[in-house]
């Protein structure tokens, strides 16, 4: 048969490129360390929160589990078999919970973590993909960050194109709301304390990841002055720093601070200039810090700069639940999120 | 005798003062000069100075409350430990021997890990205080066979550690991102979040404790003789111990509830109340109480003035505390044993 | 006269431990009654439920010719004094101070001495010889001395009659002989006195009666002279003595 000459040559051009497919890349990671990546990856086991909220994005069937079990009100805003996945535990940063033994058993194909890439976390990477033979892939968890880290969890995951879009929508919000930041003159950048805790008095020194949406917003973080983590101010510190505008995650502080004559000598809980930021299913201002705070740069703008941010925060919010969590909310949920008392300004 | 204790009251008691007013006059808040001096003046004297309201604010809500805080827990932690270490007949005994620091720190951890309000957290605390020390004082009191003293602290190490590792089992389980900063810091201790209701709230019960030890004081002396030789002189051994223990920790626990753990001074206050005035309990325990009182007002004092944020009292009562009270016993002719 | 201290049929143990039993004293004011015997022969349970520290197992103790078990500790306390084996002082009180803690039957409940009971604690230092002890810590003092303050605290209770544990144990010759003198002092001002000794030679000296207690309740009870002979003392303690008069006084002695 003439054709029959030819069929190894064909078949052989035909599967080389499939070959080449099925071999396993080299990634050089956030941290520095060349992580060795399988073809396929099917499996992907998230480290933490940020990771797990990105794997979840990009392509929610190969998210092996969540590092603590959805609580019952952070569910509904998932389509229930992802809400339904298990809780495999935390591999690093605050609180550890995870068992070597159940990281082995879950059979991923690649660990992801997103956070912090200093040498102590890069170093804890190497311990773990020694001892267990997985590749471990640390990316960078900063703000401004995100959108390269989408991109190189997308190309690890094998999932460019979902991963393409989630990053080009972030820098797109992400240069939509420097830009507006940019018009605002420093003089008409307001002063603002984050204050968290039953007592409002445990803030966010400047730098830190909970006050990276304030800052990037402009806003002059009031605690500023000292660099660091958390802290706690004193409530003569509170009063003397007079900020203009308060956000605050805890709903019993922020109930009680319009009754507190301390509070009250601030100019800003008179005039109700105190916020509490949306938490569900994941926060939107400080913790966990990855891209679920990239909602709330809208809502902090809303209220930092009113004229400037003028968007429909219910359509906003809808957008970005269906991208980055696979479900637009309810009306009834977008109530709840937006309507509790003291999220949005009156 | 009567000079040394003349000098020593004397002494504390001007310290007292004088930290007061001082503590009155800084804080990280700008007072011009004036505005205190009229603020005074209008309180003490019904003058009708102008005062701007923030600075009024600023004393009578945030400064007063707080110095009435360090006072009040300052007195009613070194009261229990001199109490206690009269009674237990031990240097190194603190108010936390049975339980009720630990406990206390139970109700306010599982209050936080709840997301309960600050009231809660506090009344947690208070309550988890008091069961602590009733879990023990019935453990300590229906073991027969052995010295009801070792006994009680026995049970207080014992329970104390359990309650221990339970909080450390919370702390494990907490949300790490909203939950385990607050642990932390509540354990650190702290006068910061004091309000003017958690003072009317905690002090009727720092009262009922601090009250019937000050009216028992003479009778404490009996407790530092064996039980047999306290019962010849007519005095009712285990009850005048169950009344110090409900004293102590009712004191304790309303303290702890406000201010979180700062300790040392139920410690070391004691001792060096003993080596200015001797252990005669009537005279000890009033200068106990004013020294404790005392260091407590310039431990917060600094705590709250020397940094834009907290520095926690429980790691300046150590750093200040220790150096200290060395330096007293160095100079001091009396000791525990002399 | 009237009895100070009575015991009648009186069995002193524990519930499970009985020590001694139908055990009868008869104690006057001036009497002074040594009790001698080994280690574990129960003078301390003796003493304990002559104090009332401890309930009788059986029979009844009098104090004044009221029965004990119905008085009140604070009424106890202001008749019965006890004076505890010497031991270590561990807090630094003055003897002033100490003494008057003798005065807290007299004292209400929240209350601190008064003029009353500061005089009185004075006089029972004064009665001692201890006046310049007074300003002294306890901690500071010899073993003798800090006998006497003790001594002087169960004075100051406002107590007739005393019980001294081994008053003498662990001083030096010297002040053993100063508390033997302070005991017949007392006696001879009408105090009725109950001390334990490991010296049969002491109760020649100060005693009037004698009890000897060994194993499973009294041997003999009476005159010094009566009970300390050579029979009893090797009945009880398995050693050889010698009792002789020596210039008018009785002594007793080992033989090695």
């Amino acid at each position: 048969m003439p054709g029959l000459r030819f069929a190894l040559p064909i078949a052989a051009l035909l599967f080389a490129p499939a070959a080449f497919a099925q071999a396993p890349r080299e990634m050089l990671d956030a941290a520095g360390r060349y992580v060795r990546v399988p073809a396929k990856v099917e499996r992907v086991y998230a480290a933490g929160p940020p990771a797990s909220i990105l794997v979840y994005a990009i392509n929610p069937d190969k998210l092996l589990g969540w590092t603590r079990a959805l609580r019952a009100d952070e569910a509904p805003f998932f389509p229930a078999r992802y809400a339904a996945l298990p809780e495999l535990g935390r591999l690093t940063g605050r609180g550890n919970t995870a068992n070597v033994e159940v990281l082995l058993k879950a059979r991923p194909d690649l660990v992801v973590d997103v956070g912090a890439t200093a040498p102590t976390f890069a170093s804890l990477a190497d311990r773990v993909q020694q001892q267990t033979g997985l590749p471990y892939l640390l990316l960078d968890g900063r703000f401004g960050a995100i959108p390269e880290t989408l991109r190189a969890l997308g190309h690890a995951m094998g999932d460019t194109a979902s991963a393409g879009r989630l990053a080009d929508w972030c820098e797109r919000a992400i240069a939509e709301v420097a830009a507006r930041v940019a018009q605002v003159p420093a003089e008409k950048r307001p002063r603002a304390y984050y204050g968290r805790g039953p007592h409002g008095l445990q803030t966010a020194l400047g730098g830190s990841i909970n006050a990276e949406v304030m800052e990037f917003l402009g806003a002059k973080n009031v605690a500023g002055a000292m660099s660091g983590g958390l802290a706690v101010a004193s409530m003569e510190q509170v009063l003397a720093w007079d900020p203009e505008v308060i956000f605050t995650n805890d709903p019993h502080f922020y109930r009680a601070v319009g009754g507190d004559a301390r509070w009250r000598a601030i100019a800003a809980v008179r005039s109700k200039r105190v916020h509490l930021s949306p938490h569900l299913p994941f926060g939107w201002f400080d913790f966990p810090p990855g891209a679920n705070r990239i909602i709330g740069l809208y809502w902090a703008g809303k209220i930092l700069y009113p004229e400037l941010f003028r968007d429909d925060l219910r359509a906003k919010t809808t957008e970005f639940y269906r991208l980055f969590y696979h479900q637009e909310p309810g009306a009834a949920q977008l109530d709840a999120l937006l309507g509790e008392p003291g999220v949005m300004p009156r | 005798m009567r000079g040394r204790t003349v000098y020593a009251y004397a002494l504390a008691l001007g310290a007292l003062l004088l930290l007061t007013a001082f503590a009155f006059a800084v804080g990280r808040f700008p007072l011009a000069p004036g505005e205190l001096a009229a603020l005074a003046a209008n309180k003490l004297f019904g003058a009708g100075y102008a005062v701007a309201p923030t600075a009024e604010t600023v004393v009578m809500q945030v400064r007063g409350p707080r110095i009435l805080a360090a006072l009040l827990v300052g007195a009613a932690l070194a009261a229990a430990g001199t109490a206690y270490q009269g009674m237990f007949r031990n240097p190194l005994v603190s108010p936390d021997i049975l339980g009720v620091s630990a406990g206390a720190a139970l109700g306010a951890v599982l209050g936080i890990f709840f997301s309960q309000s600050a009231l809660v957290i506090q009344l947690g605390a208070f309550a988890g205080g008091l069961a602590a020390v009733a879990v023990v004082y019935a453990v300590g009191a229906n073991v027969r066979r052995h010295d009801p003293i070792l006994a009680l602290i026995l049970a207080g190490i014992v329970i104390g550690t359990l309650l221990g590792s339970m909080i450390a089992l919370l702390k494990y389980l907490a949300d790490p991102y909203n939950q385990l900063p607050a642990i932390t810091y509540w354990l650190l201790g702290s006068l910061a979040a004091v309000a003017p209701a958690d003072i009317a709230l905690a002090a009727p019960f720092a009262l009922a404790g601090l009250v019937p030890l000050y009216l028992l004081r003479w009778r404490m002396n009996l407790l530092s003789l064996s039980d047999d030789e306290a019962r010849a002189l007519g005095v009712p051994v285990g009850r005048l111990r169950f009344a110090v223990v409900c004293a102590a920790t009712l004191m304790t626990a309303a303290a702890v509830a406000i201010s979180g753990i700062i300790g040392w001074i139920g410690l070391l206050i004691p001792h060096a109340a003993r080596l200015l005035i001797g252990p005669e309990f009537s005279r000890l325990l009033p200068l106990s109480m004013v020294l404790g009182a005392a260091f407590l007002l310039a431990v917060d004092t600094l705590s709250r003035t020397i940094a834009p944020i907290e520095v926690p009292p429980g790691v300046l009562t150590a750093l200040i505390g220790t150096p200290f009270f060395l330096w007293l016993f160095a100079v001091s002719r009396r000791t525990w044993q002399q | 006269m009237a009895a100070v201290i009575e015991a009648r049929a009186l069995g002193y143990g524990y519930p499970d431990r009985p020590v001694g039993r139908d055990l009868g004293l008869e104690l006057a004011a001036g009497d002074v009654l040594c009790v001698l015997g080994p280690n574990g022969g129960g003078k301390t349970t003796l003493f304990r439920t002559l104090l009332g520290l401890l309930p009788a197992q059986a029979g009844t103790v009098l104090l004044e010719g009221q029965a004990l078990a119905a008085m009140p500790r604070g009424a106890i306390a202001r008749r019965l004094g006890y004076v505890p084996q010497g031991h270590a002082a561990q807090f630094a009180f003055t003897v002033s101070e100490a003494v008057l803690m003798g005065r807290t039957a007299h004292v209400g409940l929240f209350a601190a001495p008064g003029a009353a009971d500061r005089e009185a604690a004075e006089r029972a230092i004064r009665t001692l010889g201890i006046g310049e002890l007074a300003a002294r810590a306890v901690t500071e003092l010899s073993g003798g001395e800090r006998q006497l303050a003790m001594i002087a605290r169960a004075l100051a209770q406002g107590a007739r009659a005393l019980v001294l544990d081994e008053p003498t144990a662990s001083l030096d010759f010297g002040n053993q002989v100063r508390v033997l003198r302070e005991i017949r002092r007392l006696a001879a001002e009408g105090y009725a006195i109950v001390f334990s000794t490991h010296d049969p030679g002491q109760a020649f000296l100060a005693a009037s009666r004698v009890l000897l207690l060994a194993q499973g309740g009294a041997l003999r009870q009476g005159t010094p002279a009566e009970v300390i002979t050579a029979e009893n003392l090797r009945a009880v303690y398995g050693v050889e003595v010698r009792v002789d008069t020596v210039a008018g006084m009785r002594v007793c002695t080992p033989v090695l």
